[in-house]
Parts: structure tokens; C-alpha cells; sequence
């Protein structure tokens, strides 16, 4: 049998080499404690609770034989003279590990002892009280008695870490897996430990912790140090009732544990996916969660009767939008719902649509181009494992696990095999401070990005550019691959140097060199967001050169679903019938998902005139001010359904038992109203939608492997749309960037806002100057239409000119026109701009 | 051949050996003696010369020959430790000189670098050679100034006049030192801990494997080695492997230097051949105690101390005959301690040095050795222990043994066990009485 | 946030200083560069602000976490400022032996500090330090950077008074053992030998030899 030969105590087993031993001895259905290691961390053997007694055959140096026992005849054991940490050793053919003695249980309870002496009796209180790995340690390998007596290590209690994490030093256990995450996972330093010996705490000296993936030190402190302040206090685990779903926040379909406990979210933890997030969220996801118990939330129908919105019952509601609907040409009916729907909401879309007999479908926001790549489609593990990339856009902000698998490539070290125990515990590759391969990474942005810390090359480019310098790539790629034997040189490549334009944000050396990684590289990926799709010329510019150079493509949409609802064609039967248009006063009556269009104030009075507004919403907002029938609608931690990642893979979306009244999601929205017109569509409930999707796509939602399932790409590319925006001409642009944070829901969110701060409008020191703004003020910015209430934020890394604005769903990424002379002082007053 | 064999000379193991010279410290002490001029003007760097005259692989041999084992406390043969070192394949190569002299008792190295810099430079120089590394880093303790400045100002001397550089010599060899000062660890000592500490980063201990030759300084081919042993160095180059190995017994080789404080009459620092009689040096060079004495630390106080009697005396300054008493040859720094001493109140005194030099890193130590063990001990002193308490003390040290990620937990726990091995008779007393069998008196002289 | 732009950054005057320390390692070695960056503020300033820390990282293209990590590991940066005169008295076993309690104690009642302490002028504080390694000339004291051997009860005061009126006095500099006192003459051979040891190995030799 291939592999090394392990015996752990009766059983034998025979393990991949390079394996640990802690990671044999689980694989052999057996158990040692630990505290310090950590999936996907570096092991480092400093908790010492790991120890076990191990033994190895030794052989005779002169002949290479294995030297016998004199009695047995078999390879003598040789018993290394103390207990080792088994994370911290690898396996040796013929290796013995005793876990069961009473040596080595002395060591156990002996390191289980230690661990406890300075540890507080907080359990009573402490939030991790029931889900404390120093509590099942304990239990499972102490001696049940302490004998310390002493007065134990005061230190601070409550700190706030950040607004988001509270740490109580006292209970710290000193694994280090916090100040490790930091540096082998997100790669800010930004907590460490201070002082030495006894007196070691965590602590920082940045202001809070400045990292968008705090949050996840939270799920991995074994003990209550480390608590998110959003739970804190809130629940004892053994009440909450744990829903496994997945992240309907961004496309990158992370998995989650959600905590839930008398019709409340309370918590949002890591979920774990090898494939997609490993175990990792992102601080948005994790902390973003108190919107959904808001004392605004609607949770009745409502129905507009003298002009006031009163409560109704659902079939009321639905009787209503009947009648209004039989009253409008159908071909003046819109549809559209938000593009972080479920796939099994976009089925009951569509078949809304249909049934009412209009063309005017539509899910929001949908960039111009296509979110489906063609061809060879990028996982998440592709870019995980990838030697050249080539990223687009701001990906950290727009899927925060896709930054998190960037990194995972610069280590150079592939995802682990799962063994029969999972993710194995302590993976000897991983090291502390390994040495990352920069130069594998090349990031072009409009603005400086996070991301670009860890690139060997990175380009801040010109806003509206992406177009300009894809085509010159892609140019320069085909170029060279029609003549790949000839060496450019005299006026060959004189000619094509001149035809060069250094202004699209790299010189052509500097783009020969990433054309050159890319097209050296086994494994090259192009990632590309928001900014590129915005513009089809330079979405096929991408595509052209992803082909050119071999690479996978990733291509991250706007919301959660996007690749899932274009897959399914929740889109117009034909371009003039799409979302914008039904905006413009070609649509008589909309029925919008949890869409707010009425934002811009010049939409919002078309809106006023149409002969029937639903609006299927979980809060009120312009919209819903102007409806006749609002419906109440869930929100993505409360529907069943399956949604589509940027990979396109299929992923399960779970209910978590939240107190929302008479909530629901378009599926059940569909039922009603189909019961109103006496008809029943398909999507009326998840199981008739799943029928829909079984067929269409040739995947079972209700039957998903654990890590979800990959789609087979579309046989023909999607429709795309027109452009929605142009470029500005005049003097400062604004740039609607992508958000990790939801700016839609962040004042239901007071901690994450507390952290996070207002919406920002990002401008560089000197234009903040010239413009007269100081950092800090509050201000009423018109964007593409859409008054933005944005706090003043000077950052160098904003090129000159250019002002940054996090997105909306309503106000998707893209350069808009923007006039600065309409900007206003929040209280009001006309600022006087210089 | 019987003849050859016979005819053998008896191995040099005593100071009062004619045949023994002072070597290493022949200058220490010597006004002026730390210049270059100095240095030269008595044969300095003519082995420097002689080795780089030399295949690299054949200086590791005389020094194999040699019998060389290391010098700060754990005795590895430096040879075999330079042979360690991979095929060179264009990575930068280093050579670390620890220089955190640390150990309690321990002040040899000092000293020679104080007083006689060039020879511990000519001594990395010669190392690097061996080892092909062209940079040497000199990790000096901070607290020693007035060593970092003479060694600072050798460094500079040397480099001017063509003994560091780029063509050391004129012989094409490029080789020059860093001189990098600690800030008061004593676990920065510790080779792998002292590497992170190089590095800027926190000085804990790091996971061996990989040892330094394979991942070293900065991830690169390194070997540390202590100041004695790399200032014995160009000796063993100029004057041959058969001289150093004349010294010393079978198992241990060469020049010693003895450390000796305490409650001697003449404390101070003596050079002498490996083997020498633990009773040689308390009574003869340390001109024996300067009142009755109980027990002594053979070397270093992370060595288990032995009762003042006959046979621990005669012991020989030997590594595998320290150990097979049960303790360790460590530094050499013998420390002896009176009859009148309390040994509850020494070992607390010691307990506390390593509370305070733990580093935090795991858990048996940090929370075993940097809090408990104290804790323990002031109970005990303050009257207020009990005998179980004495029990839980051992049973608490036999847990800090061999479980912890570093030899500091060792070196606390251990010479805890040996004093309630030898001396429980004390720490029941005070259990019993509340009061120590010896009570404190003042020991500061006017 | 640290607000730099209110403290004129250290090393901001001392560019030559910083290059040579920066240039003792390699690029890739950089950060190394820590400890005597930091070294240099702590024997300027008497202590290391959070500032300072700020700047030492930006320098280093380190988050100032990572720096404070590093200084608050070791015994010799502070982040409260230490005195003019810095008393580190040495308290492990050998100068134990030679009276180093006694010699803290009356220290503490003398100057009216305790361990950890800086007096109101800014003039003395007090350390109790771990061996500084001259254990055969204890009990020791080190002040500043300056090593006193030897500190009897009678050359404690001379000391104290020196430094209470701001003059340093030179180092107490003693070799013991093989070399009883500087400035001895060159050793060879037995000559080199303590008086006692000489008469010893005269006295062996006449007995046959050890």
C-alpha cells in the first residue's frame, strides 16, 4: 500500500508523506488535544497540548537495514525520550504513536493544568461558554482539579479591538492563531503580541484593526478572548439554533453558519468550504447582519388607500396588484428583481412575466457586459493554485474571499488533500511568515487598492480606461503570437512600440512583462470586475486577451446571484425592454424586488405616474413611499433557494429561523399572486422552481454536494445589453466603486457603521483642497442623478480629479457624471466651491 | 604500533601541567592588547592566513580533529556542526557568533572580546572560510557596551587594513561582519531564538527541523557557534588539531574557561584544559570557599547543582562524566554556594531569573515557569507553605520536563528537582517551621 | 491614529545615522534594522513613544504593531522614560551571593524608588536586571551603559554622588582570575600562572606532576 506506515496506538494506517503526526492520529479515528493549530494555518507546537509518545525504527547506518528487536525480529522501536508535539512532527515509515498511556495522559492533563492557572472561572458569563474548546479540553483531558492557588494574571477585560471585536486578555490562551491569521491569511500585521513570559498579551497600535477579515479570529479563538461585539452577550450557544447557508452578500458564495435564537439573527460565523472560502468570511459579511431585525422592517403587505399605506393581508395585496395589472397593456408591464435573488426567485420571475405576457424582465444591478466567462471558466481553487495573475478591478471589495484565494496563491502552496477527518489540522507546508511570490500578481485599478500592497506589479489606471489598455494588451498579445518566432526588432517593433500609449496606465515594457507571465505560467487567471464589465469593449477586450494568453477566467458580477440569474435568462427578450428602460416611462406598472430606482428624484417622479408600482421590499425606502402595494419580502438569510457564485457554482441558501411575520420571497410572492389571477406558474413554490432548474441546468438544487456544484458553461454567450452610462465630460467624475461593506443596509448596521464609518466620498488631499471639503464633513454629492450623503475621506492613493463613491445595488460600479458645483453641505446650504 | 600507543602522552587535564599555556586569555587583561597593531605584533591573523591558503573542507576536518565541542553550554562538536552545512549553491551563507552571553555565572566571553577582539574576528573569519560564508553576523548581548564598542572598533580597524572585506588578504575571499546588539533576553541565546531576533522579529525559539544550515538566518545557510569556540579557532588552525586534543579527556577536548563565583575566595575567570578536577578549580585557581561550603553549580544555572562532597568534587570537567552525575557542563560557570545560604531562598533566585526570561511562547512555560514556580516559592519563603505545597513544587517541575518547546523549561525545572533531591531537608523545614533553616543575612560587603 | 505631523520625526536630522544602520543589512534583511533603530531613540530620549514606534515602522515598512511587538519583548526599551541615570542592578544568584539584595534595598530607601521607578526630577530610576555577566566581580551595577564592578557599600556612596552631580564616572573595570588586574604585563606560560597557582605547580612539580 503506498503511503507511510503509521501505527497510532492498536490501529495501523498508512498516511500521504509529509503528513503530520497529530493528522495520522486523527485519520486513525483517534484524538490528542490541541489548541494552537488550525486548518489552513501554519502549525507551531507552542500550546504543547498535542504531546504524545512517539517511536521510530531506526536504520543500521553501515547496511541501511532496519535494526531488529533481538526478540520479535520486527524493526526495533526507538522511543524518542520526551513526549513531542505531534503537529509539529511529521510521519516516519514505521513510526509508533502511543495517545492512550499513562505518561502520556500525565502530559495532557499536565499542559491542560498549565493552560488553566491563569485562566479566569468566567464560564457563567462568557460568551463561548458551551462552544470552549479550553472547556471540552479540559473536560475531555484534565484532571477535573486545579491545584493553583495563587492570585491569577489580571489584564484588561473589555477591550475594544475595533468597534466589531472585543477581546478579554484575561482569557487568553496565548494559541498566537490570531496574530498568525493575520499574517498568513489576509497579511495585515496588524495584531500582535506584547511583552514576554507571563505577561504576553494581544494587542495593536493601529487605530481599531484595519483589515476588512477581522472577523474571522473570532470563530478560530478556542476560547472567549476574541468575541464578535455584534453576539457579544446575546445568546449561550447551546440555544442558538446553527443554519448552514451560503453568503448572498457578493458573488463570492462563502458558506456560513448562521446563529439564530428566538427569531433572531444574533451571529454570522464562517461556514466551511474547501473549494470556495475554506473557512474564511469577510468583516462585511460577518458583521453585516443587524439590518435584518431593524424595528423598520415590514413584515404585512401593505396597500395604498387614501393615499396612506395600511396593512393588509396577503390576499387582499394580491387581489389589488391583480386588478391593477388586468387594467395595463401587458407589454407596459416590468418586472425586475435584484440581482442577489435566489435562482428559484428568478425562475418565478420569469414566470411571472410570462404569465402576465410581457417582455420586460429583468434582474438588477446587470453590468452592460456578460458575468459569464466563455470558455475556460476560473475556480476559486484555479486561482488558489494559479502562477501568473492578472487582476482587473477591486476584488477585495467586490468578493472579499477572492482576495483572501489571490493570497493563498502567492504562498505557492496548493490546497491540502481532505482526509478522512477533513481539512487536515496541521499542514506542515504552511510555515510562519512564508515568502510570498509577489510577482506572480499584477493588479490594474482607478485608484489605489489593498490588493496592491501584495502585487509585484500594480497600475493605478485611468478611470472609463480599462477598454483602452485590454485592447492594447490584447493587441500587443496577437501581435506577438502572429509572429512568435520572430524577434521584434528595427522597425518592426519600432512601428509597434510607437503605436504604444504609455496613458493607459503601463508602459509597454511593464505590459510585455505580465503578458509574458501570463503566457509562461501553467496556471495563468485573469480576474475582472465591475469596472470592466461596465464597458463591452473592454469586456471583450478581456476575453480576447484571457484567450490569447491561455488564462481561466473569474469575472466577478455586481451581487450575489448575477451569474446565476443571467444563466438562467431572467433578462429582456430584447434590449429596449430592460430595467433602465422600464425606468424611463415606457413601463406603465412595475413590479420591483428589492430594488429602490426612486433614489434618483427625476426616476422617482416617473415612478409617481405609473398606473401600478408594487414593490416587493424588507424596509421602506423612496420606492416603497411611492407604491400602491408593497409586499414584504425576505431577506437572504431567511429564503430557501440555491444561488450561482462568480465561479458558477450552484450553492445552497438555507432559512435561518428569523421572526420576519408574513415575509416572503418572490416564490411566494408568485403563489399569491398567481392565486390572485388563478393560475399557478412555475416558481410559485422552491419545489416547482427546482423543477424548472433541474431541467434547465441539469443539476438537482435540492441534492447539492457538500461544496456545491460547478454549472457547465451556457453553449451560447447571453445576451448583453447596451452601454447604461457614458463617461463624463466634466471636471470631477465621480467613480461608483465596489463596497465589501453594503452601503444600503449600513445604518440598520450601527456596529459595522460605528466601525466602518458613513459612506465615504474618496478624494485625494489636493482636490479636497481645491474644492474647499475637509475630511470628515458630511456632504450631498448628486451622482448619475443620485443624491449621495457621503462623509469626506482624503486618501493619496485617489488619482487627481477622480472622486471615489461606494456603490448601491441601485447605483452600480462605473464612472458618472458628477458636478461638484451641486454639491451641497449636508445641512442644506449651497457650498461655496472654489 | 604497541609502541606508538604506549608511548601516547597522557592527555593535559590539570593547570598545574607544565605543559598547559594560557592561550585564549593570554591577553586578556593586557592594557592595550585589543589594537590591531597589538594583535598583529604577536602572530595575529597568520592562521587567518594559513587557512585561506587552504581547501575550506580541510579547515572542518582539523577542526573535527580538533575534538572542538561547543562552548556556550550545549556541546555540539563545531566541526560536525560546520559540516552541516549544505554544498554551496549561491545563496548567501552566514556565520552567526552568539554572543548573548547570557548564562548566570557565565562571563568568559566577555573578556576575550573586551580585551582581545581580533582574535573572536580572525576566529569568524576563519569559520566563514570553512564554511564558505562571506558574511558573518556578531549578535552581542546590549548590555555589554564596552565589548560591542572594542569589537566595533577591531571591526573597523580590520576592515581598513585589508583583514575583512571584499579580498580578505589578497586571497579573493570576501568576507565581513555585522555586529548586532541585543536588548536584554536571555532566550535570544538560544541559537534559533537569537535568529528571529536578528531578524527584527519577536525572539521566540523556532521549530527545529529545519536546523540553521538548511533554513537559517533570513531563511538562509547558517551556523552559530559560541565566541570561546570560534576564538579557538586560528589556535587550532596555527598550532594543529593535535594540540587542542592534547587537552582534555576522551570525550572532551581542548581549552576550557572556568567562571567561578560564589562564595570563593578568588572568583574570577580561569582558563584550564577540559578535564580539570572540579576540586582543582574551586580549591587551587579559585583559592577554595570563603566559608563552609554546601553545594555547587558546575556550570551555569541551568545546570542541577551537586553537594559539596568529595565525589562531585573530583568530579572532571568532562561533558558525558557532568552528565552522567545528572547535571550538565554547560558554560563552566561554577558558582558555590555557602553553607549558610538557603537553598529555598537561591533556587527562588533563580526560578525568578527564568520566570523573567521566558518568552512566553508555550504553555508549560509561560504559565509553569514564568508564574506558578514563583508563585510557589514566595508561599514557601513567606511561611506560609505547607509540605503538600513542596509536593505540588515537584510534581509541578517533573511536568515542565521534556514538554516544553525549548530547553528554558529544562532549565528551570530541573536544578529545582536536583535542590529537593539533595536539600528537600530545607524546603520541608520552612514547610514545617515557616522559617528557613538558614535565614537571610547580609551578604554586601562594606 | 498617531499624529506625526505634531512631532518632528527623529530620525528625520540624522539621514546619515539611519542610512548607515539601514545599510548594515540586506534589502531583503531590512527589518532587522529594528533593534538599533530603536536603540537609538531609546538612548536619545530616555524611553520609545508610540510616535517614535510610528516612525520606526513607517521607516520599515512595518505596521507600528509589528515594532511595539518587537520593543515590548526585550528588557532594555521602555516605553515610560527611565531616568538620567538609569540603575540596572544586577539580581540573579552570583551577585545574590555577593549582596545584591541588600545592595536594591538600600538603593530603594536611598533614592526613594522602587523597581520600575523614575524620581520626579527625572534624575535616578531604578531596574532590577537579570545577570549582566561579570559574576566574578559582584555584585555589579550597571548605570546608563556603563558597567560598575564590585559595588561594595563604601563605593556604592562614591558613585551615587557622582551621578548626583551629572558626572559619569569612568567604568569599575576589574579582571579577576588569570589576570588579577589591568594593565598586567603579557602572559607566556606558566609565568602567566596566578602567585598561588605558581607555587602550586612548583609544589606539583616537585611531587611528580599532576
Amino acid at each position: 500500500m503506498a503511503g507511510v506506515k503509521v501505527r497510532i496506538n492498536d490501529a495501523t494506517i498508512h498516511v500521504d508523506p509529509g503528513t503530520s503526526v497529530i493528522d495520522a492520529v486523527f485519520a486513525a479515528g483517534h484524538d490528542v488535544p490541541y489548541f494552537c493549530s488550525q486548518e489552513y494555518m501554519s502549525p507551531v507546537g507552542a500550546c504543547r497540548m498535542c504531546l504524545a509518545k512517539i517511536g521510530a525504527p531506526r536504520k543500521d547506518r553501515a547496511t541501511g537495514d532496519w535494526i531488529l528487536d533481538e526478540e520479535s525480529g520486527e524493526p526495533k522501536v526507538f522511543w524518542f525520550p520526551n513526549p513531542m508535539a505531534t503537529c509539529t512532527t511529521q510521519v516516519m515509515e514505521g513510526m509508533v504513536v502511543d495517545t492512550l498511556s499513562k505518561e502520556v495522559k500525565r502530559a495532557q492533563s499536565g499542559m491542560v493544568e498549565f493552560t488553566l492557572i491563569n485562566h479566569p472561572l468566567d464560564c457563567p458569563t462568557c460568551d463561548k461558554g458551551g462552544a470552549c474548546e479550553l472547556q471540552d479540553r479540559a473536560y475531555e483531558y484534565g484532571s477535573g482539579l486545579s491545584r493553583f492557588e495563587f492570585d491569577k494574571r489580571h489584564q484588561e477585560k473589555h477591550h475594544a479591538l475595533s468597534e466589531l471585536i472585543t477581546l478579554d486578555r484575561e482569557r487568553c490562551i496565548h494559541c498566537k492563531r490570531c496574530v498568525r491569521y493575520f499574517e498568513e491569511v489576509p497579511g495585515d500585521k496588524v495584531l500582535d503580541f506584547i511583552e514576554r513570559g507571563g505577561h504576553t498579551y494581544i494587542g495593536t497600535l493601529e487605530d481599531g484593526l484595519p483589515s476588512p477579515f477581522t472577523g474571522n479570529i473570532t470563530d478560530i479563538c478556542p476560547v472567549g478572548a476574541l468575541l464578535d461585539s455584534t453576539s457579544r452577550f446575546r445568546g449561550r450557544n447551546w440555544e442558538y439554533d446553527h443554519t448552514e447557508t451560503t453568503s448572498l452578500d457578493d458573488p463570492g458564495g462563502a458558506a456560513l453558519t448562521v446563529d439564530a435564537r428566538t427569531g433572531r439573527i444574533e451571529r454570522v460565523k464562517a461556514g466551511l468550504n474547501p473549494e470556495v472560502n475554506k473557512t474564511w468570511i469577510d468583516d462585511g459579511t460577518r458583521f453585516g447582519h443587524e439590518y435584518v431585525d431593524a424595528a423598520d422592517r415590514i413584515t404585512m403587505p401593505l396597500v395604498r388607500r387614501d393615499g396612506e399605506l395600511v396593512p393588509v393581508s396577503w390576499e387582499e395585496a394580491a387581489q389589488v396588484v391583480a386588478a391593477g395589472l388586468s387594467k395595463v397593456d401587458p407589454k407596459a408591464i416590468g418586472v425586475a428583481i435584484r440581482a442577489d435573488a435566489t435562482l428559484e426567485e428568478g425562475v418565478a420571475a420569469t414566470a411571472l412575466a410570462r404569465q402576465l405576457g410581457t417582455g420586460r424582465l429583468d434582474h438588477a444591478p446587470r453590468p452592460p457586459a456578460s458575468v459569464i466567462p466563455d470558455g475556460a471558466a476560473a475556480t476559486m481553487s484555479d486561482v488558489a493554485t494559479s502562477d501568473a495573475l492578472f487582476v482587473v478591478g477591486d476584488p477585495t471589495e467586490e468578493a472579499g474571499i477572492v482576495d483572501l484565494r489571490i493570497k493563498d496563491a502567492l504562498k505557492g502552496v496548493a490546497p491540502p488533500e481532505l482526509m478522512a477527518h477533513g481539512v487536515p489540522i496541521a499542514d506542515l507546508r504552511l510555515k510562519e511568515r512564508m515568502p510570498r511570490k509577489a510577482e506572480i500578481l499584477t493588479v490594474a485599478a482607478p485608484y489605489r487598492t489593498s490588493l496592491m500592497k501584495h502585487a509585484g506589479q500594480a497600475h493605478v489606471t485611468p478611470a472609463g480606461g480599462e477598454a483602452a489598455l485590454l485592447k492594447a494588451l490584447a493587441a500587443l498579445a496577437a501581435e506577438q503570437a502572429e509572429a512568435p518566432t520572430e524577434e521584434p526588432e528595427g522597425d518592426a517593433s519600432g512601428a509597434s512600440a510607437a503605436a504604444w500609449d504609455d496613458t493607459v496606465g503601463m508602459t509597454r515594457e511593464q505590459a510585455q512583462a505580465l503578458l509574458d507571465r501570463l503566457r509562461a505560467g501553467s496556471a495563468p487567471v485573469m480576474i475582472w470586475s465591475g469596472f470592466v464589465s461596465a464597458d463591452p469593449d473592454a469586456d471583450e477586450a478581456a476575453r480576447t486577451l484571457a484567450k490569447a494568453v491561455g488564462a481561466k477566467v473569474l469575472i466577478l458580477g455586481p451581487m450575489a446571484n448575477a451569474y446565476g440569474l443571467e444563466r438562467i435568462g431572467v433578462l429582456p427578450s430584447h434590449d429596449r425592454y430592460d430595467y433602465a428602460s422600464m425606468l424611463s416611462g415606457e413601463a406603465k406598472a412595475l413590479i420591483l424586488s428589492q430594488l429602490d430606482p426612486a433614489q434618483d428624484p427625476k426616476v422617482a417622479k416617473r415612478l409617481g405616474e405609473l398606473d401600478l408600482l408594487v414593490v416587493h421590499t424588507s424596509f421602506p425606502n423612496a420606492t416603497a413611499a411611492l407604491a400602491h402595494v408593497v409586499l414584504p419580502a425576505r431577506t437572504g438569510f431567511e429564503k430557501e433557494g440555491v444561488t450561482v457564485n462568480a465561479e458558477g457554482r450552484m450553492l445552497p441558501v438555507r432559512p435561518a429561523p428569523v421572526e420576519a411575520g408574513a415575509a416572503a420571497d418572490l416564490t411566494g410572492t408568485v403563489k399569491r399572486l398567481g392565486e390572485a389571477l388563478g393560475v399557478r406558474m412555475d416558481g410559485r413554490s422552491v419545489r416547482s422552481a427546482r423543477r424548472v432548474l433541474r431541467k434547465m441546468l441539469n443539476v438537482d438544487p435540492a441534492e447539492l454536494p457538500a461544496a456545491g456544484q460547478l454549472l457547465e458553461l451556457p453553449r451560447r454567450a447571453s445576451r448583453r445589453a447596451r452601454a447604461l452610462r457614458a463617461v463624463a465630460g466634466a471636471e470631477g467624475r465621480a467613480l461608483v466603486v465596489p463596497s465589501m461593506v453594503r452601503i444600503e443596509h449600513l445604518d440598520r448596521n450601527p456596529k459595522l457603521r460605528a466601525e466602518h464609518g458613513d459612506a465615504a466620498l474618496r478624494l485625494n488631499p489636493a482636490d479636497a483642497h481645491a474644492h474647499g471639503l475637509t475630511a470628515g464633513e458630511i456632504v450631498i454629492l448628486t451622482v448619475g442623478g443620485l443624491p449621495r450623503r457621503l462623509r469626506v475621506v482624503t486618501s493619496d492613493g485617489v488619482p487627481d480629479g477622480l472622486w471615489l463613491v461606494p456603490a448601491l445595488p441601485d447605483q452600480p460600479v462605473g464612472l458618472y457624471p458628477a458636478d461638484p458645483s451641486a454639491l451641497r453641505r449636508a445641512r442644506g446650504e449651497t457650498a461655496e466651491v472654489a | 604500533m604497541a609502541d606508538a600507543v604506549a608511548e601516547r602522552p597522557k592527555p593535559i587535564t590539570s593547570r598545574h601541567d607544565p605543559r598547559f599555556e594560557v592561550t585564549l586569555y593570554r591577553y586578556v587583561g593586557v592594557e592595550g592588547a585589543h589594537t590591531l597593531d597589538a594583535y598583529l605584533e604577536h602572530g595575529g591573523y597568520e592562521a587567518a592566513r594559513k587557512a585561506l591558503a587552504s581547501e575550506p573542507g580541510q579547515i572542518v576536518n582539523t577542526v573535527k580533529a580538533s575534538g572542538l565541542r561547543g562552548r556556550g553550554g550545549a556541546g555540539f562538536p563545531a566541526g560536525v556542526k560546520w559540516s552541516f552545512m549544505p554544498p554551496v549553491d549561491g545563496r548567501q551563507r552566514f556565520i552567526v557568533c552568539n554572543a548573548d552571553e547570557s548564562e548566570p555565572g557565565s562571563c568568559k566571553d566577555r573578556y576575550l572580546m573586551e580585551d582581545d577582539p581580533h582574535q573572536l574576528i580572525e576566529g569568524m573569519l576563519i569559520a566563514g572560510w570553512a564554511i564558505q560564508a562571506t558574511k558573518g553576523v556578531l549578535y552581542i548581548r546590549g548590555e555589554y557596551w564596552h565589548a560591542y564598542e572594542r569589537l566595533t572598533g577591531a571591526i573597523e580597524e580590520a576592515r581598513a587594513r585589508g583583514y575583512l572585506g571584499a579580498n580578505v588578504l589578497d586571497s579573493g575571499f570576501a568576507f565581513d561582519i555585522v555586529v548586532h546588539r541585543g536588548a536584554g533576553a536571555y532566550i535570544c541565546g538560544e541559537e534559533t531564538a537569537l535568529m528571529n531576533s536578528f531578524e527584527g522579529l519577536r525572539a521566540n525559539p523556532r521549530l527545529k527541523p529545519p536546523f540553521p544550515a538548511q533554513a537559517g538566518v533570513y531563511g538562509l545557510p547558517s551556523t552559530i557557534n559560541n565566541v570561546t569556540t570560534l576564538a579557538s579557532v586560528p589556535h587550532i588552525v596555527e598550532k594543529g588539531a593535535d594540540w587542542f586534543s592534547a587537552m582534555g579527556t576522551d570525550d572532551s577536548k581542548g581549552i576550557h574557561h572556568v567562571q567561578i563565583s560564589g562564595a570563593v575566595a578568588r572568583p574570577g575567570v580561569y582558563e584550564v584544559p577540559m578535564g580539570i578536577s572540579y576540586r582543582e578549580i574551586i580549591h587551587d585557581l579559585g583559592g577554595g570557599p570563603s566559608s563552609p561550603a554546601k553545594a555547587f553549580i558546575p556550570g551555569g544555572t541551568s545546570c542541577p547543582l551537586f553537594p559539596y562532597d568529595d565525589e562531585h568534587l573530583d568530579m572532571p570537567m568532562d561533558f558525558s562524566a557532568v552528565a552522567k552525575a545528572g547535571s550538565m557542563l554547560g558554560t563552566g560557570a561554577v558558582i558555590v554556594i555557602p553553607e549558610d545560604q538557603c537553598i529555598v531562598d537561591a533556587m527562588y533566585n533563580v526560578t525568578r531569573f527564568y520566570a523573567h526570561e521566558s518568552c512566553g511562547k508555550c504553555t508549560p512555560c509561560r504559565e509553569g515557569v514564568s508564574t506558578w514556580m514563583p508563585q510557589m516559592y514566595r508561599k514557601l519563603l513567606s511561611g506560609r507553605g505547607t509540605p503538600e505545597d513542596v509536593d505540588v513544587m515537584e510534581d509541578v517541575a517533573k511536568n515542565l520536563r521534556g514538554t516544553a518547546f525549548c530547553p528554558l523549561a529544562d532549565a528551570a525545572a530541573w536544578p529545582i528537582q536536583a535542590s529537593l533531591q539533595y536539600f528537600r531537608n530545607e524546603y520541608e523545614h520552612l514547610a514545617q517551621h515557616g522559617t528557613p533553616l538558614h535565614p537571610r543575612k547580609d551578604r554586601w560587603l562594606a | 491614529m498617531i499624529e506625526l505631523q505634531t512631532v518632528t520625526p527623529f530620525f528625520e536630522d540624522k539621514q546619515e545615522l539611519l542610512e548607515e544602520i539601514l545599510g548594515r543589512y540586506p534589502d531583503y534583511g531590512r527589518r532587522s534594522a529594528v533593534m538599533p533603530l530603536l536603540w537609538e531613540v531609546q538612548r536619545a530620549e530616555r524611553y520609545v513613544s508610540e510616535a517614535r514606534v510610528a516612525e520606526i515602522a513607517a521607516i520599515l515598512d512595518l505596521h507600528a504593531t509589528e515594532v511595539k511587538g518587537v520593543m515590548s519583548f526585550y528588557s532594555t526599551y521602555h516605553g515610560e522614560p527611565v531616568g538620567r541615570w538609569h540603575l540596572q542592578v544586577c539580581s540573579t544568584l552570583s551577585c545574590k551571593l555577593a549582596g545584591a539584595d541588600e545592595l536594591c534595598d538600600h538603593l530603594e530607601e536611598r533614592l526613594g524608588l522602587v523597581p520600575g521607578e523614575t524620581d520626579a526630577e527625572g534624575r535616578f530610576s531604578l531596574q532590577k536586571v537579570e545577570c549582566l555577566g561579570s559574576c566574578t566581580t559582584a555584585p555589579v551595577l550597571q548605570v546608563n551603559d556603563t558597567y560598575y564592578e564590585r559595588v561594595t557599600r563604601g563605593r556604592l556612596e562614591e558613585l551615587l554622588e557622582a551621578l548626583a552631580r551629572d558626572e559619569q564616572p569612568a567604568p569599575w573595570r576589574e579582571r579577576h582570575g588569570d589576570n588579577e588586574a589591568l594593565g598586567g604585563a603579557p602572559m607566556a606560560g606558566n609565568a602567566a600562572k596566578a602567585p598561588a597557582q605558581a607555587a602550586d605547580a612548583a609544589a606539583n612539580d616537585e611531587e611528580g606532576g599532576a
